[in-house]
């Protein structure tokens, strides 16, 4: 992760609907994203590399998305994690946020909203990192 | 009708008290189908919107929706059930029945029309589950005069499954793909015994049938012993997504006798290897997996080949790559034979950039007794190139257009048939992978280099990226002359842009919502539409170059050319199964097929979807209410009463609620038709708009108009009837009103006006519906009117459709926004119609009348 690169973002969600949409909008806006419809597959991929922000589900078949996120905020604590799901309850979301997530999306959402999620997440890593420096 | 008021009345006359309660009661009642009536048009729009590509959502927003308007729907046909209780058993017949296709189509188990063959003619984009993605893109390339297509048939998915049925193959699919998939099996065993099974299997005879009906015609067309066919695969599921191309067979010059034999070998190869590996790696259950079949006459190609609209290894440059060969085209395709090829400019002039001509000895061309084979070319036309310049023109056109037709690059087989016509054979997406390339700069960055125009603002109707020409829609311009490939930019996002939207590659306007007409329209084209950006017809500027992309709210000036890659090699939302779900269920829901009340299909068996119901009920419950009055009895203790007006309209005012002041709510004792109510007791803002609009000095003709004496004649041999207008009411003029709602019936001269206005809580959900029909005169002047009637309520935004006398106009979202401004038009516009028809003695009168209107209009909104 240097100064310089691209924020990386990993989107799982079991619905390819969701990245399908979300990908190409997302390069657009200069990012460099990887997709997964499957949590399996996503766990492999965080164990072999980190990426600025993850974008997750939270039920899926497989692995939990919840179990998912803690794995990733495990092994890359500075990764902010964004948690979208069709299942909006406040419980799962205190539960999510607890677990450290930096935001909660409910499906369905605008694809500005998103943006505008991932951008402050952008700009509070940057932030964490000059706090650091 | 009667028996309700029969029974209201019985009471009434024996427990006066009781008769206020059982009105009162039957008001919120009506109130409440009011209420959730519109509850249900908002969440269809609302569901429609998601379409628009603007939206992230899932499986589960589609069930929560579903359910939603499940719910609702039934609670409305409670509450109209309490105001007519047991009259009609049909609508929850026809619910049940509509809400269970909705639920099979969420459980994986599509609705297929019941509906064996197709004819091209008869196809429209609706029927694309029932004739699959081929046949139905084809079909509607044709209408959009993109191309000629061959004269055919579609054998529909729904025989696919007859088919399976009626022959058991279904469990043993079932049974073998498990084994296969269990690696019990190789899927080349699987394949062979599913195929083979298939391959023996006989067609059902309403198949049968429906293929020797379609056939028969296709004979008469081509004539006696002449017609060869080409036999294809259409599947379901298929649009859009072009992975399959190339897995299932085609055959060609089939004779008619042999169609059916091409038929099974078609379903047969549903289940090749390649099919079934692939559907396992996406995911298809084995019961959504159905095959339409296209059966075109076969053309007698001169010449064949393949174009592609947007060659995949020159992407950056940009170009048409043509191959072309003499004869017909599969040796194209599969590229077998050494073939011509022309790379050509995507600019309108199509310059020639490359060329190059084959040695081509030998030619495919259908035998006599059916297949094909392959003969020697003449020895001249050998090494002559098989398309000559202007076709190549010709070609290269085409491909741009159907390109902007299905909004991405295509992979397009055509033929020149022996006069040297062309014709496209089919048209599917041609997928361009992204390159790797490391040196090409990052598109965000790109992007910064162009200049923008418009950015931030507005509401996306149908995301996507769209480039070309800007046409400013100003007042009055004639839009017959709208380019093909422009981006229309207009003040206001109206309807009467609605025929202009299939030329269109882009819309951006100042004002409009994505919950609109345009912006229903839009999507059903899927051009991209930016609506209520503000300030796009000040900064947009006619004939210059722009690209708009939509999805992040932004115009750029001229051609972004990388954006518009980017947009070509990106997935599509389009292509994925919860978007296909989501179209599903809305034909379910959206469509509304009971549009004239008159109509022998207006009933609770005639409600297709969940909008019918709604519509139904609305129309029923309303009916009621407007009965009251002249129902004695009840007449009685109506709040309300006569309206005093400076016009002789006669227009009783039955108030449900809210809509006149307090002392007008009536007393027991005081007949209410006795009552005289003035303007200024009216509460009701739409109305106090209308009665200023009718009563306009001067508008009114208060002289009788003479009336001619072959108008006279007609009205004495016309049989009277004012069904057309769907009010069988006749006699009283009513307004029923509340503080929200207003309905006005009324008979004027000698036609039918029936007016619905609802106004939403912030207006934004407001809708107005106008109906006319009747007339003194004969059917070319009533027409004449009609005309007259569809041209002025075009020009204030309505939509507007004519059918004979019958003039149904609708207004709602934001060309509904100032309700009152609508209503004292309509006002207006009743008053300057009352024996319009007399007048309309020839054509030119309809625009003089127009303009005359127009005039009033404009005089009477400036004050």
């Amino acid at each position: 992760m240097t100064a310089t690169s691209k924020t990386s973002i990993l989107i799982l969600d079991d619905e390819p609907i969701v990245s399908k949409r979300l990908q190409p909008a997302l390069e657009k806006k200069g990012y460099e994203v990887e997709s997964f419809y499957e949590s399996a597959k996503a766990m492999v991929r965080i164990r072999e590399r980190s990426f600025h922000i993850v974008v997750t589900d939270l039920k899926m078949e497989g692995i939990d998305g919840m179990q998912f996120l803690a794995e990733v905020k495990k092994l890359s604590p500075r990764t902010e994690v964004i948690v979208i799901t069709g299942f909006a309850t406040m419980d799962t979301a205190k539960e999510s946020m607890r677990k450290g997530v930096f935001d909660f999306l409910a499906k369905p959402f605008k694809l500005g909203e998103i943006q505008e999620v991932i951008r402050k997440a952008e700009e509070h890593i940057r932030l964490g990192k000059e706090g650091k420096e | 009708m009667f028996g309700l008021f029969e029974h209201i009345r019985t009471r009434l006359l024996r427990r006066r008290r009781r008769e206020r309660v059982s009105l009162a009661a039957l008001f919120r009642q009506f109130q409440q189908v009011l209420e959730l009536n519109n509850r249900i048009l908002t969440a269809i729009a609302s569901m429609h919107d998601k379409l628009g590509g603007d939206y992230i959502f899932d499986v589960q927003y589609l069930r929560s929706s579903k359910q939603f308007i499940v719910d609702t729907v039934r609670e409305l046909i409670d509450a109209f059930d309490a105001m007519a209780p047991g009259r009609y058993p049909g609508l929850y017949a026809a619910f049940r029945d509509i809400r269970h296709k909705l639920e099979s189509e969420l459980e994986r188990r599509p609705v297929l029309p019941d509906v064996m063959a197709l004819s091209f003619a008869d196809i429209r984009l609706k029927d694309m589950d029932a004739a699959g993605a081929k046949s139905t893109r084809l079909v509607m390339l044709s209408k959009a005069s993109a191309g000629t297509v061959p004269p055919g048939f579609a054998v529909t998915t729904s025989a696919y499954r007859l088919f399976m049925e009626l022959n058991d193959i279904e469990d043993e699919i079932v049974r073998l793909e498990g084994s296969w998939r269990d690696g019990a099996m190789t899927v080349q065993e699987a394949s062979g015994k599913i195929r083979s099974r298939i391959l023996a299997g006989s067609i059902p005879p309403r198949v049968r049938r429906a293929m020797g009906r379609e056939l028969e015609s296709l004979r008469r067309a081509a004539g006696e012993g002449h017609l060869r066919l080409a036999v294809r695969s259409s599947a379901w599921g298929e649009d859009g997504d072009l992975s399959f191309a190339g897995q299932y067979d085609s055959f060609l010059n089939v004779r008619p006798e042999d169609l059916h034999d091409a038929y099974r070998k078609v379903l047969a190869s549903t289940y090749s290897p390649a099919a079934m590996e692939y559907r396992r790696e996406y995911d298809f259950k084995p019961n959504e997996v159905f095959m339409a079949v296209s059966v075109q006459a076969m053309i007698e190609a001169r010449t064949s080949g393949v174009v592609y609209s947007m060659s995949p290894v020159r992407r950056g440059a940009g170009g048409i790559e043509i191959a072309a060969a003499w004869g017909l085209g599969s040796p194209v395709v599969s590229g077998e034979v050494e073939v011509d090829r022309f790379l050509v400019g995507r600019e309108p002039e199509h310059a020639v950039i490359e060329q190059a001509v084959a040695h081509k000895p030998t030619a495919l061309r259908p035998g006599p007794e059916g297949a094909v084979a392959v003969v020697d070319v003449d020895e001249e036309l050998r090494d002559a190139p098989s398309l000559s310049s202007e076709e190549v023109r010709l070609l290269a056109d085409a491909a741009i257009r159907l390109e902007q037709y299905f909004k991405k690059p295509q992979d397009i087989e055509f033929a020149f048939d022996r006069n040297g016509s062309l014709v496209v054979l089919q048209s599917r997406p041609l997928r361009i992978e992204a390159g790797d390339d490391p040196q090409s700069p990052a598109l965000s960055d790109v992007l910064k280099e162009y200049p923008v125009l418009l950015s931030g603002e507005g509401d996306v109707a149908q995301q996507g990226v769209a480039s070309g020409p800007v046409f400013v829609a100003w007042e009055g311009r004639d839009l017959d002359e709208f380019p093909v490939g422009a981006v229309l930019v207009a003040h206001l996002s109206s309807p009467q842009y609605a025929p202009v939207l299939p030329k269109a590659s882009g819309v951006v306007t100042d004002i409009g919502s994505p919950l609109g007409h345009m912006a229903t329209i839009a999507r059903e084209y899927r051009v991209p539409a930016l609506l209520n950006a503000s300030r796009a017809t000040l900064v947009l500027k006619e004939g210059d170059v722009v690209t708009l992309d939509a999805e992040q709210k932004t115009v750029y000036q001229g051609l972004v050319r990388e954006l518009r890659m980017h947009d070509f090699m990106s997935d599509r939302m389009e292509e994925t199964y919860e978007y296909r779900l989501l179209r599903r269920m809305l034909k379910l829901i959206e469509p509304l097929y009971l549009v004239d009340p008159e109509e022998h299909n207006f009933t609770p068996q005639g409600c297709r979807t969940m909008h019918d119901i709604a519509r139904f009920i609305h129309e029923k419950a309303v009916e009621i209410l407007t009965e009251i009055p002249t129902t004695s009895g009840a007449s009685e203790a109506c709040p309300g009463g006569r309206l005093e007006l400076p016009v002789p309209m006669d227009l009783v005012v039955l108030d449900i609620g809210g809509g006149l002041t307090e002392e007008c709510a009536g007393e027991e004792d005081k007949p209410s038709r006795r009552r005289t109510i003035r303007p200024e007791q009216v509460r009701s803002e739409t109305l106090r708009a209308f009665i200023d609009g009718v009563t306009l000095e001067g508008v009114w003709q208060s002289n009788p108009v003479p009336v001619d004496f072959s108008s006279f004649m007609s009205s004495m041999t016309r049989t009277f009837s004012a069904d057309s207008a769907g009010v069988n009411r006749m006699g009283q003029n009513l307004a029923v009103v509340s503080d929200h709602y207003l309905h006005l019936s009324l008979k004027l001269g000698y036609h039918f006006t029936l007016i619905d206005c609802y106004r939403s809580e912030d207006d934004s959900r407001n809708s107005v519906q106008f109906r006319f029909a009747g007339g003194v005169t004969g059917a070319v002047r009533r027409s004449r009117r009609a005309r007259f009637l569809f041209e002025v309520l075009k020009g204030f935004d309505f939509s507007v459709t004519v059918k004979d006398d019958l003039v149904v106009a609708r207004a709602k979202g934001w060309m509904a926004r100032d309700l009152n401004r609508l209503m004292r038009i309509l006002g207006l516009l009743v008053a300057y119609t009352r024996q319009l028809d007399v007048s309309m003695v020839s054509d030119s009168r309809i625009f003089e009348h127009c303009q005359e209107f127009e005039h009033i209009a404009e005089e009477a909104m400036g004050n």
